[in-house]
């Protein structure tokens, strides 16, 4: 009976074999780094690891990628994972730029060196931040949104996940921009989606039974714009104003059909490539800059790449 | 009225002696092959610091863990652990940043919330009569959103040392050398309420809830105490564990925690705990919850891509569950 | 046996909302006496033992205990004044073991506070069990010990109450016959001791057995009480149901027609069934008798297509047909009501009407999506008039019928269907004599309607006084036939067992016909 449970048991690890033939040649390249990244359930992330991993490739270095699933604690785990295989380098895309510090120390403390990708850290020793600046990002689309409007108007915004910085800023840069800049437009409603297109739906479902009148949104991703514009269509509401963050595929798209008037680009894969290449000239011991900006970019129907 | 009617029925104490040992011993069995296999995969897996990592990453899930254990032994549950712990690691951190408790007053404080708000769950199930499922989901909405209101949605750090000390300082043990202070925290957790299923009243009538809930009232247990203290206690654990990763994080985070419930209910299962009640014990199901870390710690060196990692999870789950069963059914027979 | 009365309960009145449950009832038990209290459903057996037991506060009326009147409103009060009652569903908590079962919400202080001694905990039970000659480990979950044993663990536990009462309700019900000698041995030592025991049975023969005195009850009023000695079964029965033996076997004059509807042919499904070969023709109710194990249900289950056969043949109405599942059998006009009709044959959350109309669903459905409500409710209330089915409405649902209303439930779900065969697997097993009798005539009446009807049963009343022709089972094979109208008891027995010296030339005549 022991021997037929130890059987089964033995099973799972034969099971788990064909997962783990691709590990065996770790150690190959010059250089090892470590990628942690908030989430990959997100396109953005997703291309920012891919421009990364693309850039790993041509630069021969060994690129090990970990998924922190947007929570904080998992993300721990794995920045102590890294540590613990040795890695050269480490590129972390926090979930929290406070979450982090600790584990940024600690690998300050095992000498190994570490670089911020899009979200920074609040503390720590940090070689390099590379990022777009989504305050800069957020004050954009404010811009862009006062000036469609001729300065005046009923806007909405749409924001992302409460506590993450990412909804913090571009909602700060929004609304600073339009309090500085643009009194003439009143945000009337402002409710959180989540980052998250079929919250985007049913949230802006809501706001439309209860504004009569809309003639702007501002969503701080593009996930909940497409949302917000599938309810607008579904509503028959026309002559809406709508602006995402993040030009993914999708919004590129909407762009082009004139559904999305325009959104704020971020380049995820050339963030994710300047990473790789900052920490790997690092590496190799040239000085490399504290803060390498990424170009943020308003897409409209006049600069939309063709398909 | 002749009834004609035989069956003989085959004693069968002599195998549930053997059966019941592998049961217990089926999880850690697995765990150490597991370990063995990443041992023998990776050199940095076997290493003090890395198993050192990993009880570190796993106090507060384990710590959770027993608290589930017990509402599980009960035939509950308790979904809100997550939401609970955001909450007292939200709360501990704001006595101290903005009230200006110190860390000494504002622990045991946060704890007794937790308490307090486990026995709203133990209310809701007793006096409400609601299914523990329903009262525990909707305690995680509402411990969720109070986190998010305190927070503003942000994170509240500037913790100071003795806040940060219970989630990365060490304690030197004798022997075993520098401990960080949450595996301690873990470890007392799990002695004590270890020692507490086993040997008191107390653990007894949680067994005996669970495996008969009506019986026991009728052999003048008080079922409801019970049921109540067990929920008070998961709210506690479940504080004390937001405060461990809280301590860990530097600060408090409105969006940790997420999922940790069904961490802790998938550890538990894993342990060979029944989410119908009366069977499992808190060593086995804090070997389950290792186990669930090892098996993570292991795949992030094995540098196993992350997509891949929560499907082989969930068929470690699968399998290891379905495992159990079949044990148990060799030791029914 | 003349002393003071260990229980009076004296003049007990309880009333439900509708109905009145006990009518001034009086019930006197002496210690060290086995008292039968019998009844059929709904006779206020349970009831009365509620009162007892605390659960119900009766209307009026006294309970005298030992000679003082007492006031029990909980089963707490009933267990400190030394009243126990062992359910028929054990109230055991089967991974707890036997020493912690016995002593639950009793266990004894240990040295701090909240702990409990064990060894003393242990060494009691251990002693308990003993004093029954109960040679368990007090150690092991008691979900491990057969039913037997874990009524005679529920025993210790109310013995270590110091017990002086113990009511027993239908503890044999799921025991062998063996288990049952070993229970009645432990219940003779325990009347031994003076402890007093009401035992509630459904099977007279257990009851002459071992009770000295029968109560009994009907339609809530007591019809009397008088010691075993001056009774004999008959009168019991009519006391029970207000009739005799005859009237409930009562089978109407009748012609079995020569049409055989259902023949089967070397039938064998591994170990199980081995070349079976019967036919049954319209109108003949032919019972299957056999052990338990024999592989009667077995049988059932492989015409009925839920366990396809390994080999042979099946005909209906002359015609070989292919039955690897339940729907073609059902399609082939078989229907099947099983043993353990709870679990197997209704949708006991469901009601009344859902559970008739389940199988014919489809034809009323012609086709369309929707379910035809209306049509659903006429053709339920049509078989629940037909089949005198007592429920307060189509719409109740099935669990809170009585057992024998909640089979002609089940029967009626066939005959919706209007079956050419229906295979009855222990039709009145936990169903008391009057409702026997009803499915009893249900049963002659669909023969008269030219069904043929199998009925298995381990009752050799039932199958005596039933069937038109009847077939014994032992290890799969068919292995003798008889006539009930010159069959005993014994000849089916010795034959089921296999001790019948008539069997070798008899074997197979049961095989063609």
């Amino acid at each position: 009976m022991i021997r037929k449970g130890s059987l089964s048991l033995l099973m799972i690890l034969l099971l788990l074999m064909p997962f783990t033939t691709v590990v065996q040649g770790q150690d190959e390249g010059p250089f090892t780094i470590g990628l942690s990244i908030s989430t990959l359930n997100n396109p953005f992330f997703v291309t920012l690891r891919d421009g990364a991993q693309a850039a790993a490739d041509a630069a021969g270095v060994e690129l090990v990628v970990l998924d922190s699933q947007d929570d904080p604690a998992t993300e721990a785990a794995n920045m102590e994972d890294l540590i613990a295989q040795g890695v050269d380098a480490i590129l972390v895309n926090p979930t929290d730029s406070d979450a982090i510090v600790p584990s940024i120390e600690a690998a300050n403390a095992a000498g190994i060196p570490v670089f911020t990708v899009d979200r920074g850290a609040s503390g720590g020793e940090v070689v390099s931040h590379i990022a777009s600046d989504n305050v800069a990002g957020g004050r954009l689309a404010g811009q862009f949104l006062c000036n469609a409007l001729g300065g005046e108007g009923r806007v909405v915004e749409l924001e992302g996940i409460a506590g993450t910085s990412a909804a913090r800023d571009r909602g700060e840069g929004f609304n600073a921009y339009l309090s500085e800049n643009c009194p003439g437009i009143e945000v009337v409603a402002r409710q959180t989606a989540n980052f998250n297109r079929a919250e985007g739906l049913t949230v802006f479902e809501n706001i439309l039974q209860a504004q009569p009148e809309i003639d702007g949104v501002f969503a701080h991703n593009d996930e909940m714009i497409l949302g917000a514009i599938e309810a607008a269509e579904a509503a028959g509401r026309e002559g809406i104003i709508f602006v995402g963050f993040d030009a993914i595929d999708d919004a590129l798209a909407a762009v082009r059909d004139g559904r999305l008037a325009a959104t704020v680009a971020q380049q995820p894969d050339r963030i994710g490539a300047l990473g790789v290449l900052t920490a790997v000239s690092a590496l190799g011991g040239q000085e490399v800059e504290a803060t390498i900006p990424v170009d943020l970019q308003l897409i409209t129907s006049e600069n939309v790449p063709a398909e | 009225m002749t009834a004609v009617a035989t069956t003989t029925r085959p004693a069968r104490t002599g195998r549930v002696r053997i059966g019941n040992l592998l049961r217990r011993s089926a999880v850690f069995l697995f765990l150490i092959l597991l370990m063995a296999y990443f041992a023998s995969s990776s050199d940095r897996f076997f290493t003090t610091g890395n198993l050192i990592n990993v009880a570190q990453q796993n106090a507060s899930v384990i710590i959770v863990t027993v608290g589930m254990t017990l509402t599980l032994l009960t035939g509950g549950i308790d979904l809100s652990v997550g939401s609970v712990a955001a909450l007292a690691g939200a709360i501990s951190a704001g006595l101290i940043v903005r009230n200006g408790l110190p860390f000494e007053l504002s622990a045991p404080l946060t704890l007794a919330l937790g308490f307090g708000l486990g026995l709203v769950n133990g209310g809701l199930v007793v006096f409400g009569k609601l299914p523990p499922f329903i009262a525990t989901l909707a305690m995680m909405g509402v411990a969720r959103g109070l986190t998010l209101l305190y927070t503003e949605g942000r994170p509240i750090s500037g913790l100071g040392d003795t806040y940060t000390f219970w989630g990365r300082g060490v304690v030197p043990v004798p022997l075993l050398g520098d401990v960080p202070a949450p595996v301690l925290v873990a470890l007392a957790v799990v002695l004590v309420f270890a020692a507490l299923l086993s040997a008191t009243r107390f653990g007894l009538h949680i067994y005996a809830i669970g495996g008969g809930e009506e019986t026991s009232r009728l052999a003048g247990v008080n079922v409801n105490r019970v049921k109540l203290l067990v929920y008070g206690l998961s709210g506690m654990l479940a504080a004390l564990a937001g405060i461990l990763l809280t301590a860990r994080l530097f600060s408090a985070q409105p969006q940790v925690a997420v999922g940790l419930e069904l961490q802790a209910i998938a550890a538990a299962v894993l342990g060979g705990v029944s989410l119908f009640g009366g069977v499992g014990n808190v060593w086995s199901a804090v070997v389950g919850g290792f186990l669930m870390g090892v098996l993570g710690n292991g795949m992030n060196l094995l540098r196993i891509a992350s997509y891949q990692q929560q499907m082989i999870q969930g068929v470690v789950l699968v399998f290891a569950v379905t495992v159990d069963m079949y044990l148990k059914r060799l030791e029914g027979r | 046996m003349e002393q003071r009365p260990l229980l009076h309960m004296k003049s007990i009145h309880k009333s439900f909302p509708g109905v009145q449950a006990l009518r001034d009832v009086d019930l006197i038990v002496y210690p060290g006496e086995i008292q039968a209290l019998v009844g059929e459903n709904g006779a206020g057996k349970s009831t009365l033992m509620k009162v007892l037991n605390g659960v119900y506060t009766p209307d009026s009326g006294q309970i005298f205990w030992q000679g003082e009147p007492v006031t029990i409103h909980s089963p707490h009060v009933a267990q400190a004044h030394g009243i126990s009652m062992i359910h028929q569903e054990l109230a055991l908590i089967p991974y707890l073991d036997a020493a912690k079962n016995i002593y639950l919400g009793r266990e004894p202080a240990g040295a701090l506070p909240g702990m409990i001694n064990w060894s003393k905990m242990y060494q009691d039970a251990e002693q308990q069990l003993a004093q029954l000659g109960l040679n368990i480990s007090v150690r092991t979950p008691v979900r491990f010990f057969s039913i037997a044993q874990q009524q005679m663990i529920e025993v210790a536990k109310a013995l270590s109450m110091n017990a002086r009462l113990i009511v027993m309700d239908e503890p044999t019900s799921s025991l062998t016959d063996r288990e049952v000698e070993t229970l009645f041995e432990q219940m003779r030592a325990l009347k031994a001791r003076g402890v007093a025991i009401i035992f509630i049975s459904h099977r007279l023969d257990e009851i002459f057995e071992i009770c000295d005195r029968v109560t009994v009850l009907r339609d809530g009023e007591l019809v009397g009480s008088h010691p075993i000695s001056e009774l004999e079964a008959n009168d019991v029965i009519r006391m029970m149901v207000g009739r005799d033996v005859e009237q409930i076997y009562e089978r109407p004059e009748k012609t079995i027609s020569s049409e055989v509807v259902l023949e089967v042919r070397g039938l064998s499904r591994g170990a199980h069934i081995r070349d079976v070969s019967f036919a049954l023709r319209k109108g003949e109710i032919l019972g299957i008798a056999g052990l338990v194990g024999a592989g009667r249900t077995e049988l059932a289950e492989t015409i009925f297509g839920a366990h396809p056969a390994s080999s042979g043949e099946i005909l209906i109405d002359g015609q070989p047909v292919v039955i690897r599942r339940p729907s073609q059998a059902i399609r082939n006009g078989i229907g099947f009501v099983p043993e353990d009709r709870k679990r197997e044959g209704l949708f006991l959350r469901m009601s009344v009407s859902a559970n008739i109309v389940m199988v014919v669903l489809r034809r009323l459905l012609r086709g369309l999506p929707f379910i035809p409500w209306g049509k659903v409710g006429e053709v339920s209330r049509d078989f629940i008039d037909r089949l005198d089915i007592r429920t307060p409405s189509p719409e109740q649902r099935v669990r809170n019928l009585s057992g024998g209303n909640q089979q002609k439930v089940v029967i009626a779900k066939w005959l919706t269907l209007q079956p050419k065969v229906l295979i009855l697997d222990e039709p009145t097993r936990g169903i008391d004599v009057g409702a026997k009798a009803e499915i009893y005539q249900l049963m002659h009446q669909l023969a008269a309607n030219g069904v043929g009807i199998l009925m298995i049963s381990s009752d050799l009343l039932e199958v005596l006084g039933v069937s038109d022709r009847i077939l014994v089972m032992r290890d799969g094979r068919i292995v003798g036939e008889f006539d009930p109208a010159t069959a005993t008891q014994d000849a089916i027995i010795a034959r089921a067992t296999g001790n019948d010296p008539a069997e070798m030339v008899s074997v197979r005549a049961g095989a063609t016909s």
